[in-house]
């Protein structure tokens, strides 16, 4: 749906970071390598990020 | 009982706890994840029914619940100052709600767009804008509009995980990693170095050394294929603790609150031992 504020297991904010990840990688950057630069070391915050499905934008004008 | 700083950045800390007991770093460790006072949004108020800006109606409808945008909007990390802002329980309204006590910040806007949480403009204090300004709280689309008052309050983090400061506090016991020094030019032990996954040993000259042995895991990989020329050892006197904070805070003041309230914890203790 929308990406979550913060990692369900940790609570690290993972929120600001999405948007952010979706252009570097769209770019041609490596998904591990974009998400070692910005400081996502645990992989809980890790797989938060990597296995978000963004549908918000599809539910958005039914809403 | 020491505290050795290694790393202490704005978000991210690390330091060893040095003299120290096992149920002393635990203390330590429990009291950072949950004790640490911090502000974050408790309370939001939702404007129903139609919004008008420049003669256009927008409906105050969005694609999330209310119920979800609130919880997004307690989840976003607050700036906290204990000189500017005391706990409600103990502040001069009694609990009220007042200037001393709360943050009031207002979200206005109109599709279509993604409202982000730097869209929250705190009434008053410019200061007090969130500083991670990017979180998107919600999406709006064209005829849709949002209007919010969000007020902060202080809290702990054994109430709500939105009061929580820091975040992935953990500790290991300190690593020891011994070399044989008669073994050490020992082209077989070599091996050590590729069979070791955090990258503890080097080849300098020939001989294995050991250039990190705070990255070690403890795993004894190495152990095992030496032959008993590499040991391993944790070290159950001295703590290797490493955290993060969202920001709220700085890690600084995360260690020197948590170590304030172990202080005070441990002095009442005594008290009451004393009052038996």
């Amino acid at each position: 749906m929308i990406i979550p504020v913060r990692c369900f297991t940790c609570g690290k904010v993972v929120g600001s970071a999405y948007p952010e990840y979706v252009k570097r990688v769209g770019m041609g950057e490596e998904p591990a390598k974009v998400l070692d630069d910005m400081g996502f070391d645990r992989y809980c915050c890790r797989r938060m990020i990597i296995s978000h499905a963004d549908l918000i934008g599809e539910i958005a004008p039914l809403g | 009982m020491d505290i050795e700083i290694l790393e202490m950045a704005e978000r991210k800390g690390s330091f060893i706890l040095k003299d120290s007991t096992p149920a002393m770093a635990n203390a330590l460790r429990r009291t950072m994840l949950s004790d640490i006072p911090k502000m974050a949004i408790d309370k939001v108020e939702f404007h129903l029914g139609p919004i008008m800006v420049d003669g256009k109606e927008y409906e105050s409808v969005t694609p999330l619940f209310d119920e979800i945008i609130a919880h997004r909007l307690g989840m976003v990390p607050v700036p906290t100052d204990y000189e500017l802002f005391s706990p409600q329980s103990e502040c001069v309204c009694e609990g009220e709600g007042c200037p001393n006590c709360t943050i009031m910040y207002s979200l206005n806007k109109i599709g279509p767009c993604t409202v982000l949480s730097g869209d929250m403009i705190p009434l008053g204090n410019s200061d007090l804008k969130v500083k991670d300004e990017d979180i998107p709280i919600v999406e709006l689309t064209d005829g849709q509009a949002v209007l919010i008052y969000a007020t902060a309050v202080i809290g702990r983090s054994r109430d709500h995980v939105k009061w929580q400061a820091a975040f992935g506090v953990g500790y290991k016991y300190l690593p020891k990693v011994g070399i044989d020094p008669d073994a050490a030019d020992d082209p077989e032990l070599l091996e050590v170095i590729d069979v070791c996954p955090r990258k503890v040993f080097e080849d300098k000259d020939g001989r294995l050394t050991v250039v990190n042995a705070n990255a070690c895991s403890l795993c004894r990989a190495c152990e095992r294929i030496s032959r008993g020329a590499v040991t391993v050892e944790g070290d159950d006197r001295n703590f290797l603790f490493t955290y993060d904070t969202d920001g709220s805070l700085t890690a600084r003041q995360v260690l020197d609150v948590a170590a304030g309230i172990i202080a005070e914890e441990a002095g009442g203790l005594a008290e009451q031992i004393e009052a038996l």
